[in-house]
Formats: C-alpha cells, structure tokens, sequence
C-alpha cells in the first residue's frame, strides 16, 4: 500500500471498495495491529492498535473473511472464550452467546463443533463473534460471502439496524450493490492507493461522466434517429432494436425535450428513462482512472 | 481485564488447544505403558538376582526417569505446535486482533503450554512412584519425589523453549518440530560422544543438562551410597541448573523478538 490515508466518522458506514489484489484485506489487517506499516498509523477511537491494543481494540468487533475458527470448540464455547477475551463477566457471556446464536440464526447449532459447520454458518458465526463486545466498531472484511440470498438479506438488516444503534461499521466487499443499499460513505483502494473517499453521493457524482437516457419506441425511423442527433445536448445516439441510447453533453434532465421531438417526428413512445449511474458504474469507472 | 487476566485467558485456552491434539493424548499413553514395561522388565532382573536389594529400593527414580524420554517428545509437540499453529489454521489473526498485547498473547501460551507438560511430568512421576512400590516394595527417598518432579519440570524448560522458538519463528508445526527433535537427537548422541572423548565438553549441548540435571539433584539430596544415581557433584548441578536457565532465555527471548517485531503472518496451512 502507499500513502493509504482516509478517516471514518462516528456512526457512518463505510464501504470499503476495490478489486482482488488491491489491498483492502491488508489494509483491515493494518487496521487491527496485524501488520505493522512502514510509515504513518492508524487511529481507533484515538488508539493506535500497534502501540496500544488493548485500548484501541476494546471497541471492535472484527470479522474476517472466510474465517478459519476454531474446530475444537462448539459455537457456545467460541462464543464464551471471545467474550472472556473482552473481560465480560460469566453472566453477560451467557446471556451475550444466547442472543447472538439466535440473531444469526444459529440457535440449533450451539452445541456442534464448528468442524462441522458449513462456509455460511462459519460466516454467520463470525459475524456473532465480531458482536460479542457490543462494539462501537465493526469492521467487517467480506461478511456475507458464503451465505445464501436469505442470509445476505438478513445480515444486510441487521447492518442496517446497529448503524441505526450508532455504530460505527466499515465493511469490504465485493458486493456492490449490498453497499450501495448500506453504506453512507465509501473508499476505494485501487493497486494500494485510495482512489476516492467520501459520502456514498459524492463518489457516484464524481465518476459520471455524462447521463444517458434511455428511449424504447415503437419503431425506430431516420427522422427519429437525424433530429435527435441534430438536438444541441445530445452527443450521441446509439441504436438496438427499438431501443435509444441518448447520451447526453451534460448531466441535466431533458426527457421532456426529448418524448416531444420524438411525437414531432410521429414516432410512438414506449418508454423513457434517465439512466442514473449505480456504484458498479462509478467503481468501474474509478477502476479506469476516469475521475 | 489486567494484563495476568489476559495470559490466564490464553493459558487456558493453550490446554483446551493442546488436548484436543490427539498426539498428546497418544504420547502420555505411551509414556506410562514405556514405564510400566521398563519397571517390568527391571522386576525380571531383580528376580533373577541382577539387580541390589540398594538398588531396587531407589527404583522409583529409574521408574520416573524414564518417563522422561517421553516428556522430552511431549515437550517439542507442545511447544512446536504452540504459536505455529494458530498461523497455519489462520486463527492467530482472531486471538490478535483482540484487546490483547502480543507479549500477554505469547506469555499465555507459553505458560498454558508448560503447565499442561507439567501436568503430564506430575501424572508420569506419580506412575513412576506406584508402580516402583507395586513391583518392588518400600522405597527409598520417596520423600523428594516432589522435588524430583520439579527438577523433570526445570530440565524440560530446554526443549519446550527450543521447540517454542522455532514454532514462532518458522510459523509451521512440522518444522518445527523436526528442528526440535533433530537438535534433541544430534544433541545427544554428539554430547555421548564427545564426552567420552574429552569429558566436560559435552556439558554445553542441552541434551546434558536436560538428562543429567535431576539425577545429580538427587545425588545431593540422598546421600546414601547408591549405584542407580551418579556421583554427588554439586558443581555439575549448579551447572546444568544455569545451562537450562540460558538456553530457556535465548530460546523465548529470540521467540519474543520475532513475534513483536514482525507482522502476524496469514493463515498458511
């Protein structure tokens, strides 16, 4: 990584972007005083979890990717060794393992070796395992990678529901549209250099380059096609089928002006959209330098 | 939490860790079976007259003694598998990005280790006592088979810390403890052969002061003429005390060194 700086404020969260190979994981493992850098520190709540962990890491909650737990242990016992870790006492521990098993739908399986567990409940686990502290901090590397659609739901709830609680969550993914639906800020780590860091609004802002809107007519004729071209904010117009792709000179909403150029030239309108640029369209564009 | 709450937490998981090793559990087992067949076989020589009414009354120490050979194994599988593991499985990045400092994470595993190869030396020398009074009757100087089992528990420091030195520092268990058991191997059979040769200089290899450290305890403490223990030399003992003292130093200092100085290596198994 080089010159990797960037700061998550309070009760946000912070999806952290970047393509396989980037440095995200390396950057989380640097986060938690796994990997010591050659330059500069990091912060956690005013601790820096190299020099001092045991302040700085009293307020996380971390889930790794794929995690390799323990097999010796059942999920009640993980759970209890975690909490002890944390210095809770026995009867919050109880009361902490209860609940999480049951917020992650572990419940039937407390008592199993984890040697038994599927890639999803060990995923689910260690998200349980990450909250075992009550944490004001969650950082999270991939966590519903492995689960099935109902558990990705059901995680993206209760991601949702602690940020309503006021922690603070930073999580990796690869998952796009998961983060576009959580998030409220975003980072972006391309071949170990932050390429964006900001409010989630900011970064699809920034990485649109121009607005396209998209037309369906009836039929798609040359005086359909001439007088679009020839409208001073249209670039271009490109043709599939009965479908219009309008790309458009600047970020402004002309749809009015567009469905009346097309009734002029008696064409039959079926359908028009502003194309809005989703977070996969500003990453891949990052991912090309197109700021 | 404070930070001996810490290392206790660690220590006790280290004995949940260690125990779940079949290989420990096997080792112990065939521990006290080697002594029961040595103290067997030693009944058929005191039967058929090779053996002294004096010697068969200090049998417990040859009874406990033996269990050492075995506590040496135990010790390098312990210690090897102690930090390296938690590397290969890729939980050492759980245990460490915990509120924990890596010294309190090092020192836990370290004593939860040790205590559990304690355990096992107390289980091989309390067998060792039995079966030497079940074979062989009243025994001699049964009253420092306390200290006896302390001293098995000094000498064994050599190579637990060598084989938990090299657990963190080549973060694989397998080579760990190959390294472990060929300096263990190589250490005694070229300190046989240079003592024999040019005496003394075969006290600087640990295999010497791990093997001779709790018999020559002994020679102090029991100062009756005996065959089955070497002459008293209380020289040699406080020697082979401090030989044990600084090799377990390096050994855990150089341990120590890499762990903080280095980043946390991902999961490598």
């Amino acid at each position: 990584m080089d010159a990797v700086s960037f700061k998550v404020d309070e009760g946000c969260v912070y999806g952290y972007l970047g393509p396989n190979g980037a440095g995200k994981t390396t950057t989380i493992r640097t986060m938690l005083g796994l990997l010591k850098p050659n330059q500069g520190e990091v912060r956690i709540a005013g601790a820096n979890p190299s020099k001092d962990p045991v302040r700085a890491l009293q307020l996380v909650g971390y889930a790794s990717e794929l995690p390799t737990l323990q097999t010796f242990f059942n999920a009640e016992q993980l759970l209890d060794f975690m909490g002890r870790m944390f210095g809770l006492p026995m009867q919050t521990r109880k009361e902490k393992t209860k609940q999480l098993l049951d917020l992650v739908g572990l419940k039937e399986w407390g008592k199993k070796k984890i040697g038994n567990y599927s890639k999803g409940m060990v995923q689910r686990l260690s998200v349980a395992l990450a909250l075992i502290n009550d944490p004001m901090i969650l950082i999270m590397d991939e966590p519903t990678i492995g689960m099935d659609p109902e558990a990705t739901a059901h995680f993206r709830n209760l991601f949702t529901n602690l940020s309503k609680n006021g922690k603070t969550i930073f999580i990796s993914s690869h998952l796009l549209d998961e983060v576009q639906r959580i998030c409220t800020h975003v980072g972006m780590i391309n071949k170990g250099k932050i390429v964006f860091t900001g409010p989630i609004e900011q970064m699809l802002e920034a990485f649109t380059q121009q607005w396209v809107v998209e037309a369906e007519v009836e039929k798609v004729t040359e005086n359909i096609l001439s007088s679009l071209k020839a409208l001073e904010f249209v670039n271009d117009v490109k043709v599939d089928g009965n479908k219009l792709s309008i790309e458009l000179k600047e970020k402004k909403d002309v749809r009015g002006e567009i469905s009346s150029e097309i009734f002029q030239q008696k064409g039959v309108l079926l359908s028009l959209n502003l194309r809005k640029i989703t977070l996969e369209d500003a990453y891949l564009q990052a991912l090309k330098g197109g700021q | 939490m404070d930070a001996l709450g810490r290392v206790a937490v660690i220590a006790g998981y280290e004995w949940r860790r260690a125990l779940a090793k079949k290989k420990v559990l096997a080792l112990i087992i065939l521990a006290i079976t080697f002594q029961t067949l040595i103290t067997v076989g030693l009944r058929q020589l005191f039967v058929g007259g090779f053996l002294t009414n004096e010697a068969s009354s200090l049998i417990w120490i040859s009874g406990v003694l033996e269990g050492g050979l075995f506590v040496q194994l135990i010790a390098i599988i312990v210690g090897g598998g102690s930090m390296s593991e938690e590397y290969e499985h890729g939980t050492a990045d759980i245990l460490l990005s915990k509120p924990i400092r890596r010294v309190e994470y090092m020192s836990g595993k370290f004593l939860g280790g040790f205590s559990l190869l304690a355990v096992v030396e107390g289980l091989t020398t309390f067998v060792g006592v039995i079966l030497s009074l079940w074979f062989f009757g009243a025994q001699s100087g049964l009253q420092f088979a306390p200290l006896m089992f302390l001293a098995i528990v000094y000498s064994s420091l050599i190579f637990f810390c060598l084989s938990f030195m090299f657990s963190e520092l080549f973060r694989g268990s397998t080579i760990a403890m190959l390294f472990a058991l060929g300096i263990l191997f190589a250490s005694s059979i070229l300190s046989t052969i240079l003592g024999f040769l040019y005496g003394n200089l075969s006290r600087g290899f640990p295999t010497w002061a791990a093997t001779s450290f709790p018999p020559l305890l002994m020679s102090e403490l029991i100062t009756a003429p005996s065959t089955v223990l070497p002459v008293a030399d209380t020289g040699a003992l406080y020697e082979a005390a401090l030989i044990i003292a600084v090799y377990a130093i390096v050994f855990i200092l150089i341990a120590a060194f890499r762990l903080l100085k280095s980043d946390v290596t991902k999961k490598t198994g």
